[in-house]
């Protein structure tokens, strides 16, 4: 379990970066935080002639407040993100996600912009991405363009991003008020890929439900958002049984694959399960219920 | 450019370098061009954390990051953790609470266990069992070590 | 540190070794590497089964770094195939050649090896060999593979049944009159060790001296020693096996490898050291595995909850080989042999078959046989205690051999030497306070909760001596070990010995049994073992034997050495042995004040020769000692578990977990309670999550660790361990082993729990592991949800 050879190239910035990737096009392989790419390098089931090394690009790597919204550079760590006040308290969702990417030594070197790039179907920041929906922005040799999430996932591991392109950042909507959050996971272990991961976000108006956001990993190709699940909410509110309908919904609105650890209907069944688990932890949030417990 | 190229690093206080092809792994560098052989090799592919080390002061495998990445990087290994022959508190809790048998994840657990305490230096158990969970040991099923890694903890708090 | 009578045995002392393991300063195999080292790596077969028609290793010849490459063929008048004797009747053998040739039997086999200046350059050349195969019909199923119609693993065997064993205990035509009649098919999954350090060895060859030496991440160097003399033709004397630090073992680094062999062959032929540490995916791939076990279980009992009868048939699915040295025969056959336990059972029929499938190999796994015995016998008792309403607890305690029945022969020959098997459910159900564990379980049940407690009582035979062989008609000769114990002339202490430790702390256990026997402490003893060149002959470490044959054998060395010191000591104090006193690495004479003499002083007249002492005494002080403890020890225990199955997901927590064990007197507490704890993750990981998956083609799936799931720290229990130390009257010092205990009663108990907690929704599973998946599927089956739509 060695990689191959390849030619390797650390570019200092995301300039030189796009550069190298316009000279050596589909032969290169953008190397971000690594806890994906190596292992499959490792395993030879990577063998790209060039590796371009993005981790000494250092103005990819940041955390920006702008009004109503986070802006994310491609190469800020996980870890970086997991310490971040700022998102702490502005992206409570992608921070209460974080906990959930790997292990604190993975995340030391994994990136948002890696993980968002891979498109992992069971991977956790793509469905905060697509809950929250996020503008991924691309840069490359004809300039730069903002994605919408619901656009840059496109399949199996496949994103927006054509030949030359590099993802350079994400902007993620900060929190509103009366808003409440809640990312709920199951995986076999702690630190695992989910088998089913939900993201949710409700915001209230006295006991309305004035909009509700939910994705889901590990429930199909992609990370999926579940609109029709969403509008039972804004429609019904937020009580026990609509809650319950809208998870309901959430299962049917899925398109989950079968692997070693879990078959379609234990996918569905924990869609089910998870996404009334998160509404009703994001419920009490939006209420003001304080710091509701981080696992149920 | 796959050509080996030199890579200087500061290990465990020390300038050290040496030649390595860019796809050459960190493990594979410390242990066999620096002869720092404390840091094991379980997986390679990210799992089992035996071969972690400390890249400027925080917790990453060596197994997924390529020498040349780690040049002119500050590296904490095993071998570092102690200092001119004191054990560190973490090495005398595992040695007291018997948090290691065959000794092949230790160095990985210490390594982790370190970077942990240094984020979160009065945890609970749960907290230290979910931190923990970066690096697997087959021998111990884990409660010597969580038992040290408290106690470990509790004295670094303690002392000055 | 030391008991309160002074001694070391019984005291919780750190380990010896574990400086060096905490600073980074062990020695494993891979960290070995002399100068001009070659290293190895394998082609591996990508398919199950198939036919080698071509290797075309020409552009892997020419590739960078490369010194050699070697086929199966080239291979085969090198090292001669590996066949795993035994005695048993209509035992048919499966060679194991060093790299396959003509045909490859599972995924993963070795065809053929690169050796190179670096493993890098070894791995791209692999990529550069291409090999013409010609696809045959895969079998991955043990009971498929019975069917007379069935693909042959082994054309030359006639058939992939290689082995049937066959009990009979007690009348079965009829069978014997019951009231109840309980039966059930039990399946345990295929399990990998997956010890952290992944197999590996290192070989150097001196063409001028013509020794061989093989460094290896082995649990027996003597056995691979043997082996590699016999199938490298070289003499035995020859060949030194060096295993320092053992990164864990498990039983799966006890056989003998046909990488060991290759990678020796390799050495002799380049006049080179030739290294192959192999990666995860090969240890996935080719380290043997455990269990896969169906095991179709009969219990007949009567009212009050007494045993009739027994009967059990077994398939094992042993995969490609019958591994060496141990044979396809370890696994299943001991799954019969135990599957009484610790109860009187009258009547006993049982049959176990080993399959030959195009599967990695199964091997001795840590519990061997038991972990899937008690899996089925405890499963039975707790369906027999719900069928009748009788707790479970109490119809074990109603069927255990008794005191006074000691010792118990059982309905397979197996002789249980006086234990605590009644005293360990005792201690446990106190322990857990069982009827207050009870009454929680009700009050939680109230509340809508899947809560369930389970016990796994069962005894384990450990310490085996020549009576009993490792495996049923294997001819190894397991059942002895040695001890050599050095004074030098400085009065510190070597003890060397034939077993060797990869993490069981035996350099602190054995020390602390050979200080007390020399009244010396601790830091005088060096423990070493691990090099066949200076260790006397033995096999390793295996079948949880360290402690009772080490530490039998520490004692019997150690009474020749503090005997010739005391005699010494009262020549030149001139007084008689009987009058000395000892302790600190000194003796005096009782009363006499300040008439003392240092065990340096006696070691130096040992050695100053006949001058200094007593007439017609050998010089030296030094002494080898063989120890055969004959039949072995009972090692019983009760595992009792309480935990939940989360009705919604369909996980499994553990809440509390408890053990209480008879392992005899205990050397080192510290190490036995690791030993238990250890034993019980691998025990939980197997109950839970652990299990090796292959499709029907026979490509293994979870060729990863992200696939094949090693419990972390979240996903195991605290678990409380109580010894009640009924010290062994057959084994010297009264020790039993404690090495596999663990592993066999966390299955059964887990599965036993999680019946209980599904319960009240009349599920009663009976496969292993209890993935949620299968707990949803089982739910989902009996109708407790709606799928996706709602929550029963």
């Amino acid at each position: 379990m060695k990689p191959p050879p390849f030619d390797y190239y650390a570019p200092a910035s995301a300039a030189e970066a796009l550069e190298l990737l316009g000279r050596y096009g589909a032969d290169a392989r953008l190397l971000a935080g690594g806890q994906s790419l190596v292992p499959l390098l490792n395993f030879r089931l990577s063998a790209p002639a060039v590796i371009i090394d993005l981790n000494r690009a250092t103005d990819l790597a940041y955390i920006k407040e702008e009004t109503g919204r986070v802006r994310l550079g491609a190469m800020t760590r996980q870890r970086a993100i997991e310490f971040s006040p700022l998102v702490k308290s502005r992206l409570p969702l992608l921070a209460e996600a974080t906990r959930w990417v790997g292990h604190l030594p993975t995340r030391t070197r994994g990136t948002v912009g890696g993980s968002l790039a891979h498109s992992d179907p069971a991977a956790e920041y793509p469905a905060v991405a697509t809950a929250l929906d996020a503008e991924l922005v691309v840069r490359g040799p004809a300039g730069e363009r903002v994605v919408p999430a619901a656009e840059f996932f496109l399949g199996l591991m496949t994103t927006a991003l054509q030949p030359g392109e590099m993802l350079v950042e994400v902007r993620l909507p900060a929190l509103a008020s009366n808003s409440g959050w809640a990312f709920e996971e199951f995986s076999r272990r702690h630190g695992d890929f989910a088998i089913v991961g939900i993201a949710a976000m409700v915001t209230t108006e006295r006991d309305r439900c004035r909009s509700a956001r939910l994705a889901a990993c590990g429930a199909g190709p992609v990370a999926v958002r579940l609109r029709g699940a969403e509008e039972i909410l804004e429609q019904g509110g937020l009580g026990d049984l609509n809650i319950n309908a809208a998870a309901a919904r959430a299962a049917e609105l899925v398109d989950p694959s079968a692997d070693l650890h879990a078959s379609v209907e234990y996918r569905r069944h924990l869609v089910h399960v998870l996404t009334r688990r998160a509404l009703k932890r994001a419920l009490e949030r939006a209420r003001g219920g304080g710091a509701a417990p981080l696992r149920s | 450019m796959a050509e080996p190229r030199k890579i200087r690093m500061t290990v465990n206080g020390q300038a050290r370098e040496g030649w390595a092809e860019p796809r050459r792994l960190l493990a594979d560098f410390l242990r066999e061009d620096l002869g720092l052989t404390g840091t094991h090799i379980g997986c390679e592919h990210g799992i089992c954390g035996a071969c972690t080390v400390l890249l400027n002061g925080e917790a990453a495998r060596s197994c997924l990051m390529l020498a040349v990445q780690a040049d002119g990087a500050e590296l904490m290994t095993i071998e570092g953790l102690a200092r001119g022959g004191v054990l560190h508190p973490l090495q005398e809790a595992f040695w007291e609470h018997h948090g290691l048998q065959c000794g092949f994840c230790t160095p990985g657990m210490l390594m982790a266990a370190y970077d942990f305490l240094r984020v979160n230096p009065d945890p609970t158990e749960e907290e230290i069992r979910e931190a923990l969970s970066a690096v697997l040991c087959r021998c111990t099923g884990y409660q010597g070590i969580v038992r040290a890694v408290k106690a470990a903890a509790d004295r670094m708090r303690s002392a000055p | 540190m030391a008991t309160g009578d002074g001694k070391l045995v019984g005291a919780r002392m750190r380990r010896v070794e574990d400086r060096r393991f905490l600073t980074g300063r062990g020695t494993y195999v891979a960290d070995y590497l002399p100068a001009r080292t070659l290293h190895a790596a394998f082609l591996r077969a990508e398919h199950a089964h198939a036919k080698i028609l071509a290797i075309d290793a020409a552009a892997a010849r020419a590739s960078a770094g490369v010194v050699a490459v070697v086929t199966g063929a080239e291979m085969a008048p090198l090292a001669r195939a590996m066949v795993a004797a035994s005695t048993m009747p209509g035992y048919k053998v499966t060679p194991i050649p060093a790299l396959a040739a003509g045909i490859v039997r599972y995924v993963g086999e070795a065809l053929a090896a690169v050796v190179a200046e670096s493993r890098y350059l070894a791995e791209d050349a692999l990529e550069r060999i291409g090999v013409e195969y010609e696809p045959l019909e895969a079998v991955t199923d043990a009971s498929a593979a019975l069917a007379a119609d069935a693909p042959l693993v082994h054309e030359e065997a006639g058939s992939n049944l290689l082995v049937t064993r066959e009990f009979a205990c007690g009348s079965f035509d009829p069978p014997p009159p019951a009231d109840l009649v309980i039966k059930e098919r039990f399946r345990f999954h295929r399990h990998a060790a997956i010890a952290i350090e992944p197999r590996g060895c290192l070989a150097e060859y001196n063409p001028g001296s013509g020794e061989l030496t093989l460094h290896s991440s082995t649990q027996c160097p003597g056995l691979v020693r043997s082996a590699l003399a016999l199938h490298l033709d070289l003499p035995e004397h020859l060949v030194r096996v060096v295993a320092a630090d053992v990164g864990g073992g498990f039983g799966a680094k006890s056989s003998t490898y046909p990488e060991e062999v290759a990678v020796a062959a390799l050495a002799r032929m380049l006049e080179r050291p030739v290294r192959w540490v192999s990666d995860r995916r090969e240890d996935l791939l080719t380290t043997s595995q455990g269990w896969d076990e169906i095991i179709d279980a009969e219990l007949r009992v009567n009212h009050d909850g007494t045993i009739v009868a027994l009967s059990a048939d077994v398939i094992g699915d042993i995969g490609a080989y019958s591994v060496y040295p141990w044979t396809a025969v370890i696994e299943p056959i001991q799954v019969v042999s135990f599957m009484p336990g610790p109860y009187r059972v009258p009547n006993y029929r049982a049959r176990a078959r080993a399959v030959a499938t195009n599967k990695a190999p199964t091997g001795p796994y840590r519990g061997v046989g038991r972990p899937p015995a008690a899996f089925a016998m405890e499963g039975l008792i707790d369906r027999a205690a719900r069928r009748l309403g009788i707790d479970p607890v109490e119809l074990r305690m109603r069927n255990f051999v008794r005191a006074e029945e000691f010792p118990y022969k059982t309905a397979t020959g197996i002789v249980w030497d006086r234990a605590g098997f009644i005293e360990c459910m005792k201690k446990t159900c106190e322990a857990l306070d069982y009827p207050a564990a009870r009454a929680e379980q009700e009050r939680m049940r109230a509340a809508g909760r899947l809560i369930g407690i389970g016990f796994g009582s069962y005894a384990e035979l450990t310490g085996i001596g020549s009576a009993t062989p490792a495996a049923p008609g294997m001819r190894v000769p397991a059942g002895t070990e040695a001890a050599t114990i050095r004074v030098d002339p400085s009065g510190t202490v070597s003890a060397i010995f034939g077993v060797a430790s990869h993490g069981q702390g035996l350099e602190t256990a054995l020390g602390q049994v050979v200080a007390d026997e020399l009244e010396v402490p601790l830091e005088d003893v060096r423990v070493r073992f691990g090099d066949t060149a200076f260790t006397p002959y033995g096999t390793g470490s295996y079948a949880s034997r360290g402690a009772v044959l080490g530490g039998g054998a520490a004692i019997l060395a150690g009474r020749v050495i503090r005997d010739k010191t005391r005699r010494i000591a009262a020549h030149l104090l001139e007084t008689e042995p009987a009058a000395l006193e000892a302790g600190g690495g000194e003796l005096w004479v009782r009363g006499g004040a300040g008439r003392r003499i240092k065990l340096r002083d006696i070691a130096q007249a040992a050695y100053a020769g006949a001058k200094r002492l007593p007439r017609g005494m050998e010089p030296g002080l030094e002494a080898t000692v063989f120890y055969d403890p004959y039949y072995g020890t009972a090692t019983p225990a009760t595992h009792a578990v309480m935990l939940e199955v989360d009705r919604e997901t369909c996980a499994v927590r553990i809440l509390r977990y408890v053990v209480a064990d008879d392992c005899g007197r205990v050397i080192n507490p510290l190490i036995v309670d690791g030993q238990i704890e250890g034993g019980v993750a691998q025990g939980v990981g197997g109950a839970l999550l652990e299990e090796i998956r292959y499709d029907e083609a026979g490509q293994l799936l979870t060729g990863s660790l992200m696939d094949y799931l090693v419990p972390g720290a979240p996903e195991l229990p605290n678990v409380e361990t109580h010894h009640l130390e009924a010290e062994s009257q057959v084994t010297l010092g009264g020790f039993r082993g404690a090495g596999e205990s663990g592993t066999i009663g966390a299955p059964a108990a887990i599965a036993n729990g999680i019946a209980d907690a599904l319960a009240p929704l009349g599920l009663e599973p009976a496969e292993l592991p209890l993935t949620p998946e299968r707990i949803f599927q089982l739910c989902a089956r009996s109708g407790v949800y709606r799928l996706a739509t709602g929550l029963a």
